[in-house]
């Protein structure tokens, strides 16, 4: 009630009117009344009476916050965040290696980065996170649906249809292992139609159509509710090139990561972005640090690298705030991300080429 | 998209006068400008900018189509998804041929054959699609002058006889490949941005640049201050451009590029973070030693340019005459080798067997430079 006049989201000339007319806090506003407002000011009746609403509704919502209500508070104890944590749920990547880097998987409400050189594999991640973030749940999965952004028109549906096939089958062989109700249920409408109609794409062909993109996402992640996953694969490559004035792209790189943030926190997504690397040249040598540049890697909560050692590909876990750096190496099969084999398998009834370990979290999961 | 007049995204006619007084005239201005600017450019309050921001970026917002959309429409025509090679093994590697929609890129040192492939691939797109082909135009933009219309004829000739039995058949190919001889790397961003009509008019349905490296070296000195910058804004415009007209009319696009020598002049040369997308000498048996003395051989054009091609085929010399010809970027195909030999009909496959896992390790790096 007491809230400063020029804070309220009025208008700029109005608000500069009402500060020229003398009215200092939001009640004095309130307390004249349209008509004594319209008088006052030198604008009209309507206009008073919508300027009046928006004040009233700006007082009203500050009040509601302020008495704690828990629809629109957003403060809660560090135990109640401990609890959320730890039920919610993690995107697998089906290399269980990667999984144990990052804590269980690509995490919801976070923002990860996968830098990396031209093809070593982040447009193939993106692509079996998409499919992986589909798996029902009575599997471990989080039988949710994606969102991908694609800049670089590398996404590749013959692909998909191969990622998606081999995890349908995966998931059929654990069915057919365990032989329980929920899971031949689940496997019924998890089929590689379901799986691709639950994958809404968007070609984004510069970075206005980007923006544009993504000031609609939220409108369109109320309305597709069960999205878990937001895909954005190459943010690097629409603010490349083109750019005369570096201040305005780190301004809508920054505007962009906070937006990406509050739909990651809203929504109960996890916000999975790609960048490129660039070269970086120093004094005497020159190396490979990802592009856009310093204060893009604050925006990110994870980041990894996925780089070449000879021809092993390797992922590093560059930053995160509750995992350990490390490397692990990883393989792209015709069935999508996996695992490097070790050469000696433990024994597994059944009989699948997946790793041993990724049934077992399954089990203790259920 | 960006480029898009606010007329047009349906704001009232006096919003837009008062934003063209500010310089906004198109949806890109428009959605530059933070939420607060916008407040005192439109003069609304936060709540009617917020409904202003949501018609503009719907816009110019892109169309939601799901995968499953996308798979359908690509199974009515499945013919129109690659051009086939003519190469039976690679083709089957690349599960079809040449992708379409997206640029792929063929590098080699000088003389291993990228004209020819370009010609062979040529004469490959004007077939009917019953041939493997595509049945349209090819747009030949040619920047080393190393296109010869003899050789088309040749290879047209010697690779289908049965179909191109008569002149005639011979002659309307040669009608429906356009030449067009660019020398500056300005001439050629103007010729690429000129394509769309030309696309449209003479139904072309493959789109060839050799080389853009060269065009690209001779007026780009990289070690002159501010060419870096430059240089890769130039081949980031001609990859979106490019990109753009691929997807927009489903048809490949084939670069060719050349290679360089990446010198190392510290003791970290970082050789790990090179794929081997990029890199030659993997192919060529250099240890790990020796790539700290000597450089290693990669291709031209950058590391951003690297991200920009979708699909990478590198050819290199093997025992002459026989060459290979390597994927080395593919979303669809792991690294394989296929062995070849130049003849009168175009590129001919040796091996029946292809390698589908490491590169091979034949020692010829003398040889080649």
């Amino acid at each position: 009630m007491q809230r400063d006049v020029g804070s309220l989201p009025l208008a700029p000339a109005l608000r500069a009117r009402l500060v020229a007319a003398g009215f200092q806090t939001a009640q004095e506003v309130l307390e004249t009344g349209p008509c004594g407002l319209s008088k006052e000011i030198g604008i009209s009746k309507e206009e008073a009476l919508e300027a009046l609403q928006v004040v009233r509704q700006e007082c009203h919502s500050d009040a509601t916050r302020t008495a704690g209500a828990p629809g629109t508070s957003r403060k809660c104890t560090a135990l109640e965040l401990l609890e959320q944590e730890q039920a919610q749920g993690f995107i697998i990547t089906f290399c269980s290696a990667l999984d144990n880097v990052l804590g269980g998987g690509v995490q919801l409400t976070k923002i990860t980065e996968i830098c990396g050189a031209p093809g070593v594999g982040k447009t193939q991640l993106c692509m079996q996170l998409a499919v992986d973030v589909q798996i029902p749940e009575c599997f471990g999965g989080l039988a949710g649906e994606a969102v991908f952004i694609d800049t670089e028109g590398s996404f590749m549906v013959d692909r998909v249809v191969d990622i998606a096939a081999a995890c349908v089958q995966h998931c059929q062989l654990i069915a057919e292992a365990h032989q329980e109700e929920d899971h031949l249920k689940a496997l019924e409408t998890f089929s590689l139609e379901s799986i691709l109609s639950h994958i809404y794409y968007f070609r984004c062909r510069d970075y206005t159509e980007l923006l544009a993109e993504v000031y609609l996402l939220p409108d369109f992640l109320s309305e597709h509710s069960k999205v878990r996953l937001v895909v954005i694969d190459g943010i690097a490559f629409p603010f490349r090139h083109d750019f005369e004035d570096l201040s305005l792209r780190t301004r809508l790189l920054n505007g962009l990561a906070q937006q990406l943030i509050i739909i990651a926190n809203d929504h109960k997504a996890a916000v999975v972005l790609t960048n490129q690397m660039t070269t970086r040249i120093g004094q005497s040598q020159s190396t490979l640090v990802p592009a856009l540049g310093e204060s893009w890697g604050h925006a990110a909560t994870v980041r990894l690298i996925f780089h070449w050692d000879n021809n092993q590909r390797l992922a590093t876990l560059y930053k995160s705030p509750s995992q350990k750096e490390s490397t692990i190496p990883y393989h792209i099969t015709p069935h999508g991300f996996r695992d490097v084999q070790p050469p000696a398998v433990t024994q597994n009834p059944e009989g699948t080429e997946m790793n041993p370990r990724k049934r077992l979290r399954r089990e203790e999961e259920k | 998209m960006a480029a898009k007049k606010l007329r047009r995204a349906r704001l009232s006619q006096e919003l837009c006068e008062r934003l063209s007084r500010h310089q906004i005239t198109t949806c890109q201005d428009f959605l530059c400008l933070s939420l607060l600017d916008l407040m005192k450019v439109t003069g609304q309050s936060y709540g009617n900018v917020q409904k202003l921001l949501c018609k503009v970026s719907l816009a110019c917002a892109p169309k939601m189509q799901t995968a499953y959309e996308m798979k359908v429409r690509r199974a009515v025509n499945p013919s129109s998804a690659f051009l086939s090679t003519s190469l039976h093994g690679l083709d089957k590697v690349l599960h079809g041929g040449v992708p379409c929609g997206s640029l792929t890129e063929i590098t080699s040192p000088p003389g291993c054959g990228k004209t020819q492939f370009c010609i062979m691939m040529s004469v490959l797109a004007t077939l009917p699609i019953s041939m493997g082909g595509l049945n349209g135009a090819v747009i030949y933009i040619d920047t080393e002058s190393a296109f010869s219309a003899e050789r088309l004829v040749e290879i047209a000739g010697n690779r289908f006889p049965a179909y191109f039995d008569s002149d005639e058949k011979l002659f309307s190919m040669t009608c429906s490949v356009y030449l067009y001889r660019e020398l500056t790397c300005g001439s050629v961003l103007k010729r690429i941005k000129s394509l769309e009509e030309e696309i449209i008019s003479k139904k072309v349905k493959l789109i060839i640049i050799d080389s853009v490296a060269s065009v690209v070296r001779k007026e780009f000195d990289t070690k002159l201050q501010g060419n870096l910058t430059e240089r890769s804004n130039f081949l980031a415009r001609g990859a979106s451009l490019l990109k753009y007209l691929a997807e927009e009319f489903s048809i490949p696009v084939i670069l060719t590029n050349q290679i360089t020598t990446r010198l190392s002049n510290g003791p970290a040369i970082q050789a790990d973070l090179v794929s081997p997308a990029d890199d030659l000498s993997l192919s060529e048996g250099a240890s790990g030693g020796r790539k700290r003395e000597s450089g290693c051989v990669t291709a031209a054009l950058g590391n951003t340019w690297s991200h920009s091609v979708n699909t990478r085929l590198i050819l290199q010399y093997h025992d002459l005459p026989t060459r290979q010809i390597r994927v080395a970027k593919s979303p669809v195909a792991p690294f394989s080798t296929f062995f070849y030999t130049i003849e009168k009909s175009g590129f001919v496959l040796q091996d029946a067997a292809p390698k589908t896992t490491l590169p091979t390790k034949t020692a010829l790096l003398g040889q080649v430079l």
